[in-house]
């Protein structure tokens, strides 16, 4: 025996074997069990955490060959997505950030000097929100060390790779404006210029989140993809609009708030009312906005603003009254991101979503104009014969709750 | 040099030989004992840690040609498919997810910092992020074996040649030539799916394609998939459009604002 307790390497287990040894049967090369394979690397975390098994109360196989419409044992075709918490929060936060820039850089040029500190306190609300919201995306990142791989690349196919480019360049272009913007001299003109570059940034900022969903294969959010920026847009220019109310407002603020606000609420609640319209182009696909928890949440976000709306448009200048307004808003902004991310969780784990979305004309064939093949027409499934007839040992339960038709 | 698989799910077994090749050849980790209830499908789809994934579908209907019962079973080993037109590529703002000298679609462990759009951006549901690891992973077509000139380890292991490994263009000849061979003994719903960029424009042909027996959906795959960037032109036209109304707000909210001022 070696001194130490190290274990031999594979080449000198090789080596030092005598070769009766190597030749008996017994020796196993120490290089095949060296994890040196392409999934090698996957960590795996604590052992048993993975889910405990299920009980059925029906046999799964039996029924998934009968169905009409069929699916794999009801079994969802994509995947569902894996972001947590954070991402709808930073929907809501980051297009706050971005259409408050644009609110402050539309000051900075139109509203002369009697709105600089009403610029200034836009370009600090962006700075803010953009911060918050890039913290809000890494947290939600499987790897955050790396968050900076992000742009590694400038990718103009994926809105994630647009949007992250425009975050990191919005957010210090509005923190320069907040800071220097007031000041005189060189940083003042660095300033005032990069208050106009938040604004110009803040314009997809406020909104590519909605092009980032319907980019996705997830039935609901791809089906309202004309809907979805414009309803993004219209909540981000409400929720600016809420927050600056609940702060105090410089000279000149109040007005431009409450009509960029009134004029957001309005687009919410005509987009909200378009991507119902749009998703239920399928049934089944806009199921996830009428029922639910996402549907509650989505009719929460509608009254919300509505209300939202009503609180700012009726005569009257109190405090109060704005503040009411603003929370009512904000609210309803972040009701309604969660509601659309909760509504594309459901629709992800729907394969009759996807499949009749696919078959109504809605896959490829929508851009294409020629659907894919799929085989000759699919011999008639005999008639659904009683549980009694297939199977007779007493199982119990009906189809499960995979077999909505 | 584009390579790919052709699986021919008609001369499956079903014996599940590529599962474990993979699971052992790429070193894999478990992902638990499940009981699904799904015929003899414990692996329930395609994961992380689960590239290969074979489908066990129990029919109350004879194939075409069949003269004995009136039962027929059907599996079918899926895996990536390597589109041609990548969801998962084109979504990677990291530039993760690269197209290898192979034509296939390979995701880089050490540059995938896990945001998880790729997982969402694939039509067919592949590729997933592992919770522990953090990363996104899914079949790399045994990149490792390719650039040692060897087959997939799956392909090795099937003991049918179900899954045939090859030049696209060979397979795709092959496969053609298999489904008129299965046509003429009676087995007419025999076709292929996703071979060229013809028969499924969505995503400009799969250079992982199938020949299958049934409906996709029958097999959990797509009837009609499509590469969402395929259609998000639109989308940023109706931001565009939407980011000039706010533009026009907000230039009228303040402009007005001065006017009164004055």
């Amino acid at each position: 025996m070696m001194e130490g307790s190290r274990e031999p390497s594979a080449e000198e287990l090789s080596t030092k074997e005598p070769k009766h040894r190597r030749d008996d049967g017994r020796y196993i090369d120490a290089s095949v069990g060296a994890l040196s394979g392409e999934g090698s690397q996957q960590e795996t975390g604590a052992p048993g955490s993975t889910e405990p098994v299920k009980a059925f109360s029906s046999v799964p196989s039996i029924w998934g060959g009968r169905q009409f419409e069929p699916t794999y044992y009801g079994r969802p075709a994509i995947k569902s997505p894996v972001w947590i918490w954070t991402i709808p929060a930073y929907f809501f936060v980051g297009g706050l950030a971005g259409a408050a820039m644009v609110l402050g850089s539309a000051a900075q040029l139109l509203g002369g000097a009697r709105m600089r500190l009403f610029a200034q306190r836009c370009h600090w609300t962006g700075a803010a929100a953009g911060g918050i919201g890039s913290a809000l995306l890494i947290a939600d990142l499987g790897r955050p060390s790396r968050f900076l791989n992000m742009l590694r690349v400038f990718r103009p196919t994926s809105p994630m790779s647009v949007g992250s480019w425009v975050l990191a360049a919005a957010t210090p272009c509005s923190l320069g404006a907040a800071l220097f913007y007031r000041q005189g001299g060189l940083l003042g003109s660095l300033g005032e210029m990069g208050g106009y570059g938040a604004g110009i940034l803040g314009i997809p900022l406020a909104g590519y989140t909605g092009v980032l969903l319907a980019n996705t294969a997830i039935p609901v959010w791809q089906q309202s993809r004309r809907s979805l920026p414009v309803l993004f847009i219209g909540s981000s220019m409400t929720s600016a609009a809420s927050i600056l109310k609940l702060l105090p407002l410089p000279p000149g603020g109040g007005d431009v708030v409450h009509t960029f606000g009134v004029v957001g609420s309005l687009i919410e609640l005509a987009a909200g009312r378009a991507m119902e319209r749009e998703s239920s182009q399928v049934d089944q696909v806009g199921k996830p906005l009428r029922q639910g928890a996402a549907g509650m949440l989505w009719t929460t976000a509608k009254v919300l603003t509505a209300a939202s709306l009503v609180a700012s448009v009726l005569p009257g200048q109190s405090r109060g009254k704005r503040r009411l307004a603003g929370i009512l808003g904000a609210l309803g902004s972040i009701c309604l991101r969660f509601a659309v991310f909760h509504a594309g969780q459901v629709s992800s784990r729907d394969p009759h979503a996807t499949f009749r979305q696919q078959r109504a004309g809605y896959g490829a064939a929508e851009v294409t104009g020629k659907p894919a093949v799929t085989g000759p027409e699919r011999r008639p499934l005999p008639a659904p014969k009683t549980k009694e007839e297939i199977w007779d040992t007493g199982v119990s339960g009906s189809g499960g709750a995979s077999e909505q038709e | 040099m584009a390579k790919g698989f052709f699986t021919d799910t008609t001369v499956c077994i079903g014996c599940k030989a590529c599962e474990v090749a993979c699971k052992q050849w790429n070193q894999l980790p478990y992902d638990g004992y499940h009981f699904t209830g799904m015929s003899y499908d414990n692996s329930g789809d395609l994961g992380a840690s689960t590239w290969r994934h074979v489908e066990f579908i129990e029919r109350p209907v004879p194939l075409g040609g069949q003269t004995a019962g009136n039962f027929s079973w059907l599996m079918m080993s899926d895996v990536c498919k390597h589109c041609q037109r990548a969801g998962c590529l084109e979504a990677c703002p990291t530039g993760s997810i690269v197209r290898t000298e192979f034509d296939t679609v390979y995701v880089q462990p050490d540059i995938c910092n896990g945001c998880g759009y790729c997982v969402v951006a694939c039509p067919f549901g592949v590729i997933d992020r592992l919770p522990a690891d953090g990363r996104a992973w899914k079949c790399t077509l045994c990149y490792d074996r390719l650039k040692d000139d060897m087959e997939p380890a799956c392909a090795k292991a099937c003991p049918t040649d179900s899954i045939i490994f090859g030049e696209v263009a060979d397979l795709r000849d092959k496969a053609q030539a298999r489904v008129e061979q299965l046509h003429e003994r009676g087995m007419t719903e025999a076709y292929l799916y996703g071979h060229d960029a013809a028969s499924q424009p969505g995503t400009g042909g799969l250079n992982a394609f199938f020949l299958l027996a049934d409906k996709p959906e029958v097999y959990n795959l797509p009837p009609d998939p499509v590469v969402p960037t395929k259609k998000v032109a639109e989308s940023w036209g109706a931001l565009a459009l939407a980011g000039l109304g706010m533009v026009m707000t907000v230039a009228a909210a303040v402009l007005t604002q001065r006017d009164r001022a004055r």
